[in-house]
């Protein structure tokens, strides 16, 4: 009996996290990330700033991914895919397929820390017209805007000096079929103004949106300053349709404070899409065996109480793998992955739970 | 709204353009009621306001809406606090527009806002920007200013004249200027009281109920001047700080060791403004004076009615005081006190407050009925045969609106201090040698 492991896959923020937090209670970590380097979504979609304190995002997965690689028991693998799993908890065989070919792997316990992607908006069934304007933005295209060190509205190469986010887009919409809140983007949205306003100051910058969802302290950490100090007015009523005018945006839709249509030119508008599991939380969580929602998210079996545990013993899931999460919640919950993994090594029982 | 009433369809209903005969009439676009198009979100006005000092927190507003339905001129028009946010948002100039006027500072959106937006600071800051700028000031107030700066009250009237309420007191009053020395009670008597003809009868009151209670007491006379805290409020900041150093200047000639004064915005400038200026006084409302002293007082008739009691803006919810006037109805002998709905905290404004005293023809034009006027009807609905005062405002606003809703003969108006003296046994007892 080799010595035991957990097969952490996926390398973002969530896979970092569990599989350094495994090592460091003294099982091997093996983590197997599908792209050329860990970082996940921050580091791949180009996130400036991180919400809400504004860490430089490259740097934060830099200094996350250091520790992990500093640790003996991490063993880490870019560019790899995990093809099959079997066996029972306690004793899975994974086969990992990399560039240097395919080996087989005994491991104990699963995490899965797959992911999310955002919202697609050319799917939206508003009138956005995201594909065919090109000063129509999503909240990633702007993240790498603001990584460059500049704001311009691509069809001028000028700085915009009308701005607004459009908020829900993708998300609470039955239409399109994710009826859930994806509880960032209210956040994100907020923090990127504060730094369009910072970057342009002569800009105007507003937010159309149906309800500010700001969770416990993001009220006073970002909602807040970019209304008081940063002058970002904040609109309820969403958008409905983006139409071009004149060279310029024209936005329509609803001010519904005041009861009246809105039409107002804008030189550069952001989608503020929400979050979908990525193709690798579908694909590894079939792969896995484990109960998905009806959005593709992997299920928590055992909720409220277990917010990391699946449906198939031994396996783990944790970050936006389980559904909408931010970096607080993603780090949370890969800690209690890793916890629960090692735990049921420990005790050598092939129950997850408590 | 909770109490009696409710909100009918806004009485103007303005288009892009109205054509009445041969002429266009262009509509001032923020009373816009149909659906017309806003164009832009451009707050340049709002950044305005929020610069200016003390304004700060215009553009805190996140649009929870808990101010509207407690502002009072909300309940009889269409502004809320609110309201002005979102204007501001889409780009009226409030420094134009008759909303500027409207607010009275009661205080009320401030005590329910979850983000501290300051209207207290943020109309005054406004109006004293449109004062600043030459905007329009309504006439009626401006005439107000003026009168202040050159006689020293609010009325217009002669100060040689400001103690003759006294001749009618039925008691001797004394006048520092006259009768120099120490004194415990300087009695700052305040505009209503001095000139106002229904202002006399509570000043001659009260002067009587000090002298059954042996209070050492006295006036400044002629050498008083307002305190004009509501002028501050209505936009005139500097006038008031003349008005502060002259009132200042004046106390230091004489010995006191407390100010009591019938004016609960005299009494909030003096209490929260003049140690900011570096003027401290004891100073108390003449019901904080009064409530602890009631037991010493020989009652020889009642006051047999129900009787209800409007809280002052500037005494209750400005400066915490509900207890005090309270206290004296509850010791009057045959006093039956009944609260209205809007009570204490949340007391309905009876319109008087920054400035509205002075903007009545103004504010007319942008509600459907006076707040004094609601304030009746609501006293009415109590069930009280008395609605009882203690701002000298009040009185003359009261008694106004009982006139216009028909209440006349059904709710009297009185001030605290005429009910105490009446169930004393009024003037006639004091020439009795009591």
């Amino acid at each position: 009996m080799p010595d035991p492991a957990v097969l952490v896959i996926g390398g973002g923020p969530a896979g970092i996290e569990a599989a350094r937090n495994v090592a460091d209670l003294g099982v091997r970590a093996i983590v197997v990330e599908q792209r050329e380097r860990l970082g996940g979504t921050p580091v791949h979609e180009q996130y400036a700033a991180l919400t809400p304190h504004f860490d430089d995002a490259e740097q934060a997965m830099a200094d996350m991914e250091a520790a992990l690689r500093a640790r003996e028991l991490a063993d880490v693998r870019t560019s790899s895919r995990v093809t099959a799993l079997s066996g029972d908890a306690g004793a899975f065989r994974a086969t990992v397929e990399g560039e240097q070919g395919s080996e087989d792997v005994e491991v104990s316990a699963v995490i899965l820390a797959t992911g999310f992607t955002h919202f697609d908006p050319g799917r939206e069934r508003q009138i956005y017209n995201y594909y065919q304007y090109p000063d129509v933005l999503a909240l990633q295209d702007l993240e790498a805007m603001l990584k460059r060190g500049e704001v311009l509205v691509p069809s001028t190469g000028q700085p915009p000096k009308r701005i607004c986010w459009i908020q829900c887009v993708g998300s609470r919409d039955r239409n399109i079929g994710n009826e859930y809140c994806s509880k960032v983007c209210c956040g994100i949205a907020s923090k990127q103004a504060i730094e369009v306003r910072k970057h342009v100051p002569e800009s105007r910058a507003s937010i159309f949106y149906i309800d500010m969802r700001m969770y416990g302290y993001w009220e006073h950490q970002i909602y807040w300053p970019a209304q008081e100090q940063h002058k970002v007015q904040y609109v309820k009523g969403i958008v409905t349709e983006i139409l071009e005018q004149q060279g310029h945006l024209l936005i329509r839709g609803e001010d519904t404070t005041m009861g009246r249509p809105v039409e107002t030119p804008m030189d550069m508008v952001v989608l503020s899409v929400g979050m979908e599991p990525s193709q690798g939380t579908r694909d590894m969580a079939q792969l896995a065996g484990v109960e998905q929602n009806k959005y593709g998210f992997v299920d928590v079996a055992r909720p409220p109480l277990d917010t990391v545990g699946t449906s198939r013993e031994g396996v783990f899931a944790c970050g936006a793998a389980l559904g909408p999460a931010d970096l607080e919640d993603t780090i949370s919950s890969a800690g209690a992955a890793a916890v629960k993994a090692v735990a049921m090594i420990r005790r050598g029982t092939l129950s997850g739970v408590s | 709204m909770p109490t009696g009433g409710f909100k009918q369809e806004p009485g103007i209903f303005e288009v892009e353009d109205a054509q009445v005969g041969a002429t266009t009439l262009p509509a001032e676009w923020n009373r816009q009621l149909a659906d017309r198009t806003l164009t832009d979100y451009d707050a340049v006005n709002l950044l305005e306001i929020a610069a200016l000092d003390g304004a700060e927190s215009i553009d805190w507003c996140y649009g929870c809406g808990k101010c509207v339905p407690v502002c009072p001129v909300d309940v009889v028009g269409e502004y809320g606090p609110r309201k002005i946010h979102r204007k501001l948002q889409t780009g009226i100039d409030l420094l134009e527009d008759p909303d500027l006027w409207l607010c009275t500072t009661c205080g009320n959106c401030l005590r329910v806002c979850p983000k501290q937006v300051d209207m207290i600071q943020i109309m005054p800051a406004a109006r004293e920007a449109a004062l600043t700028q030459g905007k329009e000031v309504p006439a009626e107030l401006q005439g107000v200013f003026e009168s202040t700066f050159k006689y020293g009250n609010a009325l217009g009237q002669s100060p040689r004249k400001r103690a003759a309420w006294t001749k009618k007191a039925g008691v001797p009053v004394r006048e520092l200027p006259k009768s120099p020395g120490p004194v415990d009670v300087l009695l700052y008597v305040e505009d209503y009281w001095s000139y106002h003809p229904r202002g006399h009868t509570a000043a001659q009151a009260f002067a009587r109920i000090l002298t059954r209670l042996d209070v050492d007491w006295a006036i400044l006379g002629h050498e008083e001047r307002t305190i004009g805290d509501s002028q501050r409020l209505a936009g005139e900041k500097g006038l008031f700080e003349l008005l502060a150093d002259q009132v200042s200047d004046t106390l230091a000639k004489y010995e006191f060791a407390r100010i009591v004064t019938p004016d609960p915005h005299a009494f909030n400038a003096l209490k929260n403004l003049y140690p900011g200026m570096g003027h401290s006084y004891e100073v108390l409302h003449y019901t904080q004076l009064l409530a602890p002293l009631m037991d010493g007082l020989e009652f020889t008739g009642s006051v047999d009615a129900k009787v209800t009691l409007h809280d002052p803006c500037y005494l209750g919810r400005h400066n915490g005081e509900y207890d005090a006037p309270r206290t004296i109805l509850q010791a009057i002998p045959g006093v039956e006190l009944v609260e209205m709905g809007r009570c204490r905290e949340n007391g309905y404004c009876c319109g008087g407050g920054g400035g509205g005293m002075w903007l009545d023809g103004h504010t007319v034009n942008h509600t459907r009925e006076r707040l004094s006027e609601r304030r009746v009807r609501e006293a009415a609905e109590s069930g009280a045969e008395i609605l009882a005062v203690c701002c000298p405002y009040e009185v003359s606003r009261f008694e106004d609106g009982a006139k216009s809703t028909g209440l006349d003969g059904v709710l009297a108006v009185r001030d605290l201090a005429e009910l105490v003296d009446e169930a004393l046994g009024g003037p006639e007892a004091m020439v009795q040698g009591d």
